[in-house]
């Protein structure tokens, strides 16, 4: 029995978004996030890549093409080669980094990037030293090029023994599972097909298509099939001596694979809504359980789902992924939260930031409360937090009136609302990734010393500040800004007539919302408190 | 407690690769390497074994000398050498190693294609292991169980320097060889030089700790007529017992003309060696000595170079230079080996 198999590390270079490139990854699961266009899915195909060689089901060098290498890289070479015709190509390299495999010898030793004695694959993408004359004579005209000519390379598949390797010397066996349904011809799904084909055992395969194929035969023994064959060759002579007739194919190109299709209910797999499709696809592959060795990487489970289906879906994953490892791509706050903030990967150009040591309290916490929008947090450059919807609306207004007319979203900062969370539970998480955080709230009648002590923890870390007025006589958002603003100016803005300072505070205490859209987009010049101005510096 | 290593000194026809075949397929649980020096002796264990279970079993791998050398000594560590991952391309088998280089210039080591001179890679292999506080053998460690490896004698230089890390190892390993079969190869190595040929049973003799030395002298293969003619190109060494106790109506050694070739080959279809490509065969396909290594037939008829042919008459081995050669060729026949003599 094979040891589990545990990809340790990923570098990348030249492949696609990442010019260089290095992620480290939890034993278990991992949850990669990130913006659009930072790569989630490229790190996921980059792994799938270093451990089958192939791309989109087909073998790597047949699909060979410029576009694989990163933009940068491609216009770094062919600037450079404009003045020196000896510049080097570019060259592709991914390795992928695995825990220990005593026994697959083959990856073993130090002919990797890092250097040091570890078992992994290298998939390099290069010059063909064989094509090289083909390429100098290629490159003498350097106007000519435009993009890294592919056509002259080659893919170089080796163990970090430096070795050749074949997809049997992996120990490490990965399913990669997509949303994106891709159909061959025969209207199968490309991922089910190897899905099913992984699930199923070296002798059921053998069986499944002895059988497809003498159902094949049978074909032609069909009295219906005979009379068409019979009637064909009689035209004989027409237009050839040879005899016509009609048959299954029974070529190897033909086989169970491309013709079979799974059915669910008696319905044919494709007509199945796209959000169950997508489930099941994520069990099948989890369900896999003829080793350990084997490596889930799935990209966006929370597409073409119900929330309901996504929280079972989500379950599942979790419960079936105890032993395995497994890389999931996300955009969805409550994908995140359910799988335990712990394991998440915030993507970056060069690499990821992980959050191991959340404290487990807040793991939990947003474990059971795992609406909220954590996600948004994690994505934001920086972020003010506010208590809600009416501290989120003045606070943008503030941000407007000191930043030109600018939305803060604008400049990247999201104001998020923690609607009644413990401010404490983000602030863990923003801790951990150094994120510039402002906090926004009412002091509620404590004073400075009582709150300020409340996120000692927090506030040595110069990216974090916690905002709030040091009066406590104005103890919630609506006096304070009542106070900044004066009585008669704010009954213009709201069209009311209160004589009094605490009529106008009962009314705005009622009407928080409305009040704060009002304010939000009136003309009229508004004085902001003094805590809430120094927050959207 | 002995060593579980075990070195077989055996001569022509003891069935030595017979051995190595039947203790590689004994232990199905075992991870099992076989190397051996020539490619025609890899091919030939590659079909006995084929022979014996239809396909060769998962846990038996059967590599060359070089091959091994190469790929799991040498490549997987090299950049402990020279600083330098992926840099060895593979083997140079005629360039020679450059004189006056030092060690500590790739250039001792590669050809400017960064294919390493066959006299460096054990060398190579070595330094890469030492470098490496011995992560080379480690790794060879987790690979294999048991390394078995036909054609011992043909080791030579910094070969011994590795086979000796591996009789240390955890690895078990079982080396056969026949040391009056020693090819010559140019090496201007001078390393363990006085271990070449028949010495390496000195250089076993002096491992008793980390060896048993097993010495088999009898021949299944050759009758008492070749196994004498055989046994006094070696006087050195131990006679050899002959198994073969099979009638015939011609065995022994003879000498034959020219002119009688053609009524002798249809007599008696002997298989024919050459010296080498330049012997007159008169139209017979004929083998080289070299490449008949390890193979077996009823009679060879054996078209000598001059130096063997004079031997054969006087029997004078002081001004003999080839002893392995002949020796090899004769005792490739079960029954009857014959030279031709070009002059008569």
């Amino acid at each position: 029995m094979r040891k589990r198999a545990v990809i340790k590390k990923i570098i990348i270079k030249n492949y696609r978004i990442f010019q260089d490139f290095e992620l480290a990854f939890n034993e278990k699961l991992n949850i990669l996030v990130g913006d659009n266009d930072i790569g989630k899915s490229t790190v996921v195909e980059a792994i799938n890549l270093a451990l089958t060689s192939r791309l989109n089901g087909k073998f790597l060098a047949q699909e060979l093409t410029p576009y694989l290498f990163n933009a940068l890289t491609t216009s770094d070479y062919v600037s450079k080669l404009a003045s020196d015709p000896k510049t080097t190509p570019p060259e592709i390299i991914i390795e992928v980094y695995l825990e220990d495999q005593p026994g697959s010898e083959i990856l073993c030793g130090s002919n990797s990037l890092d250097g040091t004695e570890s078992y992994g694959v290298r998939l390099r993408i290069a010059l063909d030293p064989d094509f090289a004359e083909e390429y100098s004579e290629f490159i003498s005209d350097p106007t000519q090029v435009s993009l890294v000519p592919t056509e002259y390379y080659k893919v170089e598949w080796l163990g970090f023994s430096g070795n050749g390797i074949s997809y049997r010397s992996i120990p490490a066996t990965a399913s990669l599972i997509d949303a994106t349904t891709i159909r061959l011809q025969s209207g199968a799904d490309f991922y089910l097909q190897g899905i099913i084909g992984e699930h199923l055992t070296k002798k059921e395969r053998v069986e499944l298509s002895r059988s497809y194929r003498s159902l094949r035969e049978k074909f032609s023994d069909n009295e219906s099939v005979k009379t068409v064959n019979t009637k064909l060759s009689g035209t004989k002579g027409d237009v050839s001596n040879k005899t016509l007739s009609l048959s299954i194919d029974i070529s190897q190109r033909y086989t169970w694979e491309s013709s079979l299709a799974a059915h669910l209910d008696d319905l044919p797999f494709q007509f199945i809504g796209k959000g169950e499709q997508n489930t099941l696809k994520i069990l099948l592959a989890l369900n896999r359980k003829i080793d350990d060795t084997h490596i889930v990487l799935i990209e966006e489970p929370e597409n073409h789902l119900s929330f309901s289906s996504l929280n079972i879906l989500v379950s599942k994953i979790a419960e079936k992924c105890k032993d395995k490892q497994v890389i999931v791509t996300t955009h969805n706050s409550y994908v995140l939260n359910k799988l335990g903030l712990e394991n998440l990967i915030l993507l970056n150009d060069s690499g990821g930031v992980g959050i191991r040591d959340l404290p487990d309290t807040t793991q939990d916490y947003f474990k059971k409360l795992s609406g909220y929008d954590t996600l948004r947090l994690v994505l934001a450059k920086s972020a003010i937090l506010v208590e809600g919807p009416s501290d989120e609306l003045i606070v943008q207004r503030a941000y407007m009136s000191a930043h030109s007319g600018k939305l803060p979203i604008e400049d990247g900062i999201d104001v998020i609302n923690v609607r009644g969370l413990a401010f404490s539970r983000f602030l863990d998480i923003a801790k951990l990734l150094k994120k510039k955080t402002a906090v926004v709230r009412d002091n509620d009648g404590k004073d400075k010393a009582r709150l300020n002590k409340r996120y000692e923890a927090y506030t040595t870390e110069d990216y974090l500040t916690v905002h709030f007025s040091t009066d406590t006589s104005l103890k919630t958002l609506e006096p304070q800004l009542r106070s900044a603003n004066g009585r008669e100016l704010l009954n213009t803005i709201f069209g009311t007539t209160f004589a009094s300072d605490e009529e106008l505070d009962d009314y705005m205490e009622d009407n928080k919302t409305t009040c704060a859209l009002a304010l939000f987009s009136t003309k009229e010049q508004l004085n902001m408190p003094d805590y809430i101005k120094n927050a959207v510096q | 407690m002995p060593s579980s290593n075990l070195v077989i000194i055996a001569a022509a026809g003891a069935r030595k690769t017979e051995r190595v075949v039947d203790t590689a397929l004994a232990d199905p649980t075992k991870r099992t390497l076989i190397v051996t020096y020539t490619n025609e002796n890899q091919r030939e264990i590659t079909a006995r074994i084929q022979r014996k279970t239809g396909v060769i079993p998962a846990n038996v791998e059967v590599m060359g000398w070089f091959a091994f050398l190469i790929n799991e000594c040498a490549r997987p560590f090299q950049r402990s050498v020279f600083g330098q991952p992926h840099y060895l391309r593979r083997l140079n088998f005629i360039g020679n190693k450059p004189d006056y280089i030092a060690k500590t210039n790739p250039a001792y080591f590669f050809d400017r294609h960064h294919d390493i001179y066959r006299d460096g890679v054990s060398d190579f292999a070595v330094l890469a292991n030492t470098n490496t506080n011995a992560s080379v053998i480690r790794r060879l460690e987790r690979a294999y169980d048991h390394i078995l490896i036909d054609e011992v004698q043909d080791l030579t230089g910094f070969d011994l320097d590795l086979l000796d890390l591996l009789l240390r190892s955890q690895i078990e390993i079982t080396a056969v060889g026949d040391p009056r079969q020693f090819m010559i190869r140019t090496t201007n190595a001078t390393r363990n030089r006085k271990y070449c040929g028949t010495g390496i049973v000195d250089w076993f003799k002096e491992r008793a700790d980390i060896c048993q030395l097993e010495e088999q002298c009898y021949s299944y293969r050759c009758r008492k007529e070749i196994c004498e003619f055989a046994d006094a190109l070696f006087p050195a060494m131990p006679d050899t017992e002959s198994r073969n106790n099979s009638e015939d109506e011609h065995v022994g050694t003879f000498v034959i003309g020219a002119t009688e070739v053609t009524a002798y080959v249809e007599k008696y279809t002997p298989t024919i060696l050459t010296y080498d490509k330049n012997r007159d065969t008169q139209g017979f396909p004929g083998m080289n000595i070299g490449m008949a290594k390890g193979s077996t037939h009823d009679r060879v008829l054996i078209f000598p170079s001059g130096t063997m042919l004079a031997y054969v008459k006087s029997r004078d081995l002081a001004k003999f230079r080839e002893p392995s050669k002949l020796y090899v060729a004769v005792t490739r026949a079960r029954f009857s080996a014959t030279f031709v003599d070009p002059s008569t």
